[in-house]
């Protein structure tokens, strides 16, 4: 009887390990597809969007120096 | 309810992305205490203008070194008056993501959570500089293959390849812009006799320092204190005796950018020939640098568009998916 029910236990302590092993590999698995999800180009438009918008902003103020510049010289010239 | 930040907490500059807002604050790592009793008087962009020119009861120090904490005290004090500039208070504990070298030491990261968290932080992660520089250069660094990315700050360089959203090679050297300013100041001490400030070398390394040797080559009139006279003095300082100067740190530089290349698997190795590497951080700036890489590695070297950005605009991605992504960050077993 003593015997049965030591089985019984182990079976279920193993039953139980699996289960929880199982469902830490598939949770590792949904972790790492939402990392990769989340770096997508997709999920990163909003940083996408800043960087050309900062690039259009520094573009914008690069011709605006090379305005004056050009200003300073026909000064110098004239 | 405070909005989350993050920050990339740079040796030169200090930036602040607020979630949901963008970048809110872009001020130099500066703070100007009164040395006798211990007040701010001013931190950021003005605190900048000081550095070298105060009374002597007024420092301007740079809290910061070569990526960590020089002192502990004066950065939380910096943290907790940036945190105040943006919105938090004693009430709104937003929660932080902080942009680090990936070379600091447990105990240099210890002090970096510690100061966010007693300047009002609810919660502080830590994220490598390399990492959030690819995501804000906008690198495909969700696909197998290699994105490889150089981020030259103020007091660290480090090169990192990249690939599926973790870092598989790495080399961080504890050298940057200003020790290139330092070797501007030592040249023109050793040879021209005059003693220059930090901020005169960052402005001869601005105006003719070079890597490699570039089309036009120009000279740049510095005015100084004569070591020996003590009166003012100007000289003329030539690109070529300036790139000869900073050869040494631009040599350590390129130097870990090459044995990053051969710690790299070879299956990335040649995703590098046809996709090249970015160069991202303010040092990336340097005339003739990308040049010298490229000509060092064989490897195209490309400018991000957000050299100076970069690194927070990665981060702000990070603290947008907090929950996806918190597994990148420092110290998170994966």
């Amino acid at each position: 009887m003593t015997a049965i029910l030591i089985v019984c236990v182990v079976f279920l302590l193993v039953v139980v390990g699996l289960a929880i092993r199982s469902r830490r590999s598939r949770d590792a698995v949904a972790d790492f597809r939402r990392q990769i999800d989340a770096l997508s180009p997709e999920a990163r438009k909003d940083v996408a969007d800043r960087v050309r918008k900062i690039g259009e902003l520094d573009d914008s103020v690069e011709s605006g120096d090379e305005a004056v510049a050009q200003e300073g010289d026909d000064d110098d010239g004239s | 309810m405070a909005r989350d930040l993050a920050i990339d907490l740079g040796t030169a500059n200090t930036l602040v992305y607020m979630k949901g807002r963008g970048i809110v604050l872009n001020e130099p790592s500066v703070i100007a205490l009164n040395r006798q009793t211990g007040e701010v008087l001013a931190t950021g962009r003005e605190a900048w203008q000081m550095i070298g020119r105060t009374p002597g009861y007024i420092v301007a120090v740079r809290p910061l070194r070569g990526g960590a904490i020089t002192d502990f005290e004066i950065t939380e004090r910096m943290i907790r008056l940036l945190l105040q500039r943006v919105g938090v208070s004693r009430f709104t504990r937003p929660k932080v993501v902080i942009c680090v070298p990936s070379a600091i030491t447990e105990v240099e990261r210890r002090a970096v959570t510690d100061a966010a968290r007693r300047a009002g932080a609810a919660d502080a992660n830590l994220i490598e500089q390399p990492m959030a520089a690819a995501i804000g250069a906008d690198l495909p660094i969700d696909e197998p293959v290699g994105n490889m990315v150089i981020d030259i700050g103020g007091g660290t360089s480090e090169t990192a390849v990249i690939s599926l959203g973790g870092i598989v090679a790495l080399e961080a050297v504890r050298v940057g812009s200003f020790d290139i300013d330092a070797a501007i100041q030592n040249h023109i001490k050793r040879q021209h006799g005059i003693a220059v400030g930090e901020r005169t070398a960052e402005e001869i390394k601005m105006a003719i320092g070079s890597a490699s040797a570039t089309d036009e080559d120009s000279t740049a009139e510095v005015r100084g204190r004569d070591l020996m006279s003590g009166l003012p003095k100007t000289v003329v300082l030539t690109a070529e005796e300036i790139r000869e100067a900073i050869e040494d740190p631009i040599s350590s530089i390129v130097d870990s950018v090459v044995r990053c290349l051969a710690k790299a698997p070879p299956e990335l190795s040649q995703d590098f020939l046809v996709r090249g590497m970015y160069l991202v951080g303010g040092g990336g700036l340097l005339r003739g640098l990308a040049q010298r890489i490229e000509n060092e590695t064989q490897v195209p070297v490309k400018m991000s568009n957000v050299p100076l950005e970069a690194v927070v605009l990665g981060a702000g991605h990070v603290i947008e998916h907090y929950d996806a992504l918190k597994g990148m960050f420092m110290g998170v077993r994966r």
